[in-house]
């Protein structure tokens, strides 16, 4: 310490030299002092490279920039005016594999807001000739009008500086009974997408990018299955087909694989499918009645930006509004009694602020993204299977909490129990994924405001979203 | 009877009341010279009561002009006065301002030690005078960039020595910043840029740290967290109420959404607890606000509180409210920028509220020396996010002795931009209260981010600079007029074009240009 010249670095050992936690400011003071009296400082110490970047296993670590993936300058701009600076992991290694040539398939898992519409938002942009602006050339399949229409939301957004980019929804009501799809991008919904093409109001000839979003849920589905697998043998051969989610079960995996033969694939073990930065809690309520007020406390143990309550009925969504609203909040509900148009406007008013609580059945567990949201509420916790024979639903849950937490923000989800059976199911899937959860209780608000302000402190002081670190199972 | 004149009034008759109209008029001795006398005699007492009236009227007339004129003056001497007063107490507060900029590079007297080799290399000894103010360090001195610096801003440094001096003559006037042929226009609602030039040279030593007002109300209001907390320990009516209100408040700011009136329930329950807490029912400690103030205040005429002391209560939930906005804008706003805007208005519509001001001036205070400490690159203050020191000057947050990631630390100073823009670029024009926080701090707060030596230049202060500027763009102009846009062209080309990495950080800065081209016509280039 006496010797300040070797805390000097040199450039070949920059990274060795790492500077002690206390600032050497209070060790040089007094030490060294001129004859004018003035007090010295001491150097400014290089931060180690592991402590710049805590865990590159990390899904949001990446060393490279966007730039060195080759993307385009007006693909690059769109992302910086988006404020995304850097890929994240999935981006960064998934990128290079689906733009290389000859195209190959992909099978690409990663948690929930790490980046996958991204990465092949990024591969179409970068496949499609945008001097033949209304060829179909890249098809996005999704499960819901939602997220088709978010989608096409954030096709348009990267790609805000491609000149002569048009991106089309092929979503019902989306395209005229008579009009033609016309644009390079085309983002929709299977059944539409199979109606367009059979009445040849969509050309597919010249198609070079299938992409598969939530393709679990896609692949799995009755229905929606069959119709992934008529839209592939309506589409040219030499098509590049990439599937993602953030949840690939077994069953759906050997299923996918036939479906984009060869495909590189990224995968995750499900103990590593949870996002750490996620705070989970539970929230012990006396009985069922009294869920609601504690509902409405809640908001005031924490900063929230917005919040998503997912229930199981539509009644109970619309007891929640009323009260909520009675409480001084703006509320959109969403459920299956919706259509359509009325569907967007609700959902358009929860994206843009308008309101900021979202109450909904399971309809928008999946793929929703409000970088805004910072609390998921399991009102109910999701069961699955027929009436009587009901099981916990993991992979839900999963996608449910995956609402908040995006792109490595602070994120709160809070299940409330109230019974047996509800404890039971949640501690079901708490030991499926390895997971701790925290008990919170209404009895004392100092105390559990006091609790929740520590959990979300000590899950933001862990910066590892180290999917290993969790490997319990 | 058309065209002939008007009647003349009756009462003309009356005009000279004591005209004498004596019946012995025609009387015998109408002609006696006695009477012509009396006659000439009343004629001129009635003309020198006439002209006495007159001039008497004269007079009070010239008195009361007199009168009116001396209250003008005064009324002027006044207004006068008050601007002096208004503008000495910028003068001091720029002046600590300044004094705070030039003291904060003293603790780094040295370069940063990965910079230096290339750069010493190249360097004859061409440092003659660290004198004028000695890092007084065994480091390395990298004279060389001195030069850099100067030249890359057409700014001549006093001297070629490296110490914190050299921020002080950039530091700007708007004139200076902007070296553009528009003149820096004074728009509408009389809001100056910057008073500048003014300041007189402070903080000639650099190493005397000046003390930061902001640095300290903030641990005073860490105190009076910790007070309260004891307090309610104590006082059972207190304790019951405490808890509830802060959380009220909080959960008040959290429903915060976009659109006009969309926020009254929000704005008036935040009103009402905080005016509870005013009148103090539970009997909170009373306690002297002028920790918690920039300067010292003096009792004011017409001032709703003017007494020496305020309930705890008061200022702990306002200090709660300022929390609760810092968090909201760090949380939400980090993520969705445009979040920001609806706390802004409620922070300034609530700060105003002339039973919140303390000696008829607001306590924003307390919510500016949050921002101090969060995000400190708004007050001038900057350093290397490659080394611990430095991200301790960019306000880059530690959770349990580590470093935040760069996405969340990025997102919290995303947030922040975008909130002290909401804050402080509001317009009070159509309202009676008083903007506790007005444009110019906006404009110092630009002016010190642009004007960083091109080497001292850091990710954070361009991805601030964005935030503040994304989406406020039209209401900056509005304020400053051509200086605006003298401005904007300096923060989103010159400055970035001086940066010495490209990073995307300082990409996104051009970007946000081309974006306001297209987005809305404005050409910058």
């Amino acid at each position: 310490m006496a010797d300040l010249a070797s805390r000097i670095t040199k450039p070949e050992d920059a990274p060795a030299v790492s500077a002690p936690e206390t600032a050497p400011e209070t060790q040089i003071d007094g030490g060294e002092e001129l004859g004018t009296g003035l007090v010295q400082s001491a150097f400014d110490v290089e931060i180690k490279l592991s402590d710049l970047q805590n865990d590159t296993e990390s899904p949001l670590f990446s060393v490279s920039t966007f730039e060195e993936l080759g993307l385009s300058k007006e693909i690059n701009d769109g992302l910086l005016a988006m404020n995304f600076k850097k890929p994240s992991k999935v981006q960064e290694r998934a990128l290079p594999l689906m733009l290389s040539n000859p195209p190959r398939n992909m099978i690409a898992q990663s948690q929930s807001g790490t980046g996958k519409t991204g990465a092949f938002v990024l591969t179409v942009l970068s496949r499609v000739d945008l001097t033949k602006p209304t060829q179909p050339q890249a098809l996005l399949l999704a499960p819901s009008r939602e997220l088709a229409r978010q989608i096409q939301g954030v096709v348009m957004n990267i790609g805000q500086f491609c000149k002569d980019l048009i991106v089309e929804a092929a979503i019902p009501g989306a395209i005229a009974r008579d009009g033609a799809v016309k644009g390079s991008v085309v983002v929709g919904t299977p059944g539409t997408v199979i109606d367009l093409i059979r009445r040849k109001q969509f050309d597919v000839s010249q198609l070079k990018v299938l992409v598969i979003d939530e393709a679990d849920n896609m692949l799995d589905q009755q229905g929606m299955g069959e119709q992934c697998v008529r839209v592939k043998a309506l589409i040219p051969k030499s098509t590049q087909i990439l599937l993602f989610s953030a949840t690939f079960p077994d069953k759906v995996m050997t299923f996918a694989e036939k479906y984009a033969p060869n495909a590189n694939q990224m995968k995750l073990r499900h103990t590593e499918l949870t996002v750490k930065g996620i705070s989970q809690m539970y929230m012990d309520c006396p009985d069922e009645q009294k869920k609601y007020e504690v509902l409405c406390k809640l908001y005031g143990l924490m900063t929230i930006g917005s919040s998503v309550i997912f229930v199981r009925t539509r009644q109970s969504a619309n007891e929640i509004q009323r009260r909520m609203e009675a409480d001084g909040h703006k509320v959109s509900v969403l459920h299956g009694a919706y259509e359509g148009g009325d569907r967007d406007a609700l959902l358009d008013d929860f994206r843009t602020g308008r309101s900021k609580v979202l109450i909904t059945t399971n309809v928008l567990a999946r793929g929703i993204d409000v970088s805004s949201v910072s609390m998921v509420i399991n009102y109910d916790i999701p069961m699955k299977g027929p009436p009587g024979k009901e099981e916990p639903d993991s992979e839900t849950y999963l996608h449910r909490i995956g609402r908040t937490g995006r792109f490595g923000r602070v994120g709160v989800s809070i299940s409330f129990v109230y019974d047996r059976r509800s404890y039971q199911a949640l501690t079901q899937i708490a030991n499926f994924y390895g997971i701790d959860l925290i008990q919170l209780s209404p009895d004392d608000w100092d105390e559990t405001e006091k609790k929740v302000q520590d959990v979300i402190k000590s899950s933001r002081a862990k910066p590892d979203y180290a999917p290993s670190a969790v490997a319990k199972v | 009877m058309t065209g002939s004149s008007p009647a003349r009034p009756r009462s003309l008759h009356w005009a000279s009341p004591q005209r004498p109209l004596h019946p012995d008029i025609f009387g015998e001795d109408r002609n006696s010279e006695a009477r012509h006398k009396f006659l000439i005699e009343s004629a001129k007492r009635e003309h020198d009561r006439v002209r006495e009236d007159a001039e008497r009227v004269y007079r009070d007339h010239l008195q009361k002009e007199e009168q009116q004129r001396l209250l003008q003056e005064k009324r002027k001497e006044e207004e006068r006065i008050r601007r002096d007063e208004q503008i000495a107490a910028e003068v001091t507060r720029v002046n600590a301002l300044k004094a705070k900029q030039v003291v904060i590079p003293a603790p780094l007297p040295d370069p940063e030690p990965p910079r230096p080799p290339a750069v010493i290399a190249s360097a004859p000894p061409a440092v003659t005078s660290s004198s004028a103010a000695p890092p007084a360090t065994p480091a390395p001195q990298p004279p060389s960039q001195v030069n850099v610096v100067a030249t890359q801003n057409g700014v001549t440094p006093k001297g070629p020595s490296f110490s914190p001096d050299d921020s002080r003559p950039l530091l700007t006037t708007p004139q200076q910043l902007l070296k553009r042929p528009e003149p820096p226009l004074l728009q509408s609602n009389g809001t100056a840029p910057a008073p500048k030039a003014v300041a007189p040279p402070v903080a000639q030593n650099p190493a005397i740290p000046a003390i930061d007002r902001y640095t300290t109300i903030h641990r005073n209001l860490k105190e009076l967290r910790r007070s309260m907390a004891q307090q309610a320990n104590a006082n059972r009516a207190l304790k019951s109420r405490i808890g509830d209100m802060r959380r009220e408040i909080r959960k008040s700011v959290g429903q915060l959404t976009a659109g006009t009136g969309a926020n009254r329930v929000q704005q008036q329950k935040i009103v009402a607890l905080l005016r509870e807490a005013l009148q103090n029912q539970v009997q909170s400690q009373l306690i002297d606000p002028s920790n918690f103030v920039m300067e010292p205040r003096n009792p004011v005429e017409g001032a709703v509180h003017n007494e020496p002391q305020l309930p705890s209560l008061f200022l702990y939930l306002l200090n709660i409210f300022a929390k609760a906005a810092i968090a909201q804008f760090i949380n939400e706003a980090g993520a969705r920028p445009e979040t920001a805007d609806p706390v802004g208005i409620c922070i300034a519509a609530t700060f105003s509220e002339p039973d919140f001001l303390w000696h008829g001036v607001s306590l924003i205070d307390i919510l500016i020396a949050k921002f101090r400490i969060v995000c400190p690159v708004l007050f001038g203050y900057k350093g290397s996010e490659k080394t611990e020191q430095g991200r301790q000057r960019l306000g880059w947050w530690k959770d349990s002795g580590s470093w935040v990631t760069e996405q969340q630390h990025m997102d919290r100073m995303t947030g922040l931009g975008a909130g002290f823009a909401a804050v402080s670029l509001r317009n009070f024009g159509p309202s009676k209260k008083t903007n506790p926080y007005p444009p110019r701090h906006y404009w110092t707060a630009m002016a010190k981010i642009v004007n960083t030596p091109s080497a001292d230049i850091s990710n954070t202060q361009c991805v601030v600079l964005k935030s503040m500027i994304q989406n406020y763009e039209q209401k900056f102009i509005q304020f400053y007029g051509t200086a605006a846009i003298a401005a904007l062209r300096t923060s989103l080309l010159e400055f970035p074009g001086r940066a010495p990495q490209k990073s995307a950080a300082v990409n996104s800065l051009g970007v946000l240009a081309e974006l306001l081209k297209k987005d809305s016509g404005l050409v910058l280039g």
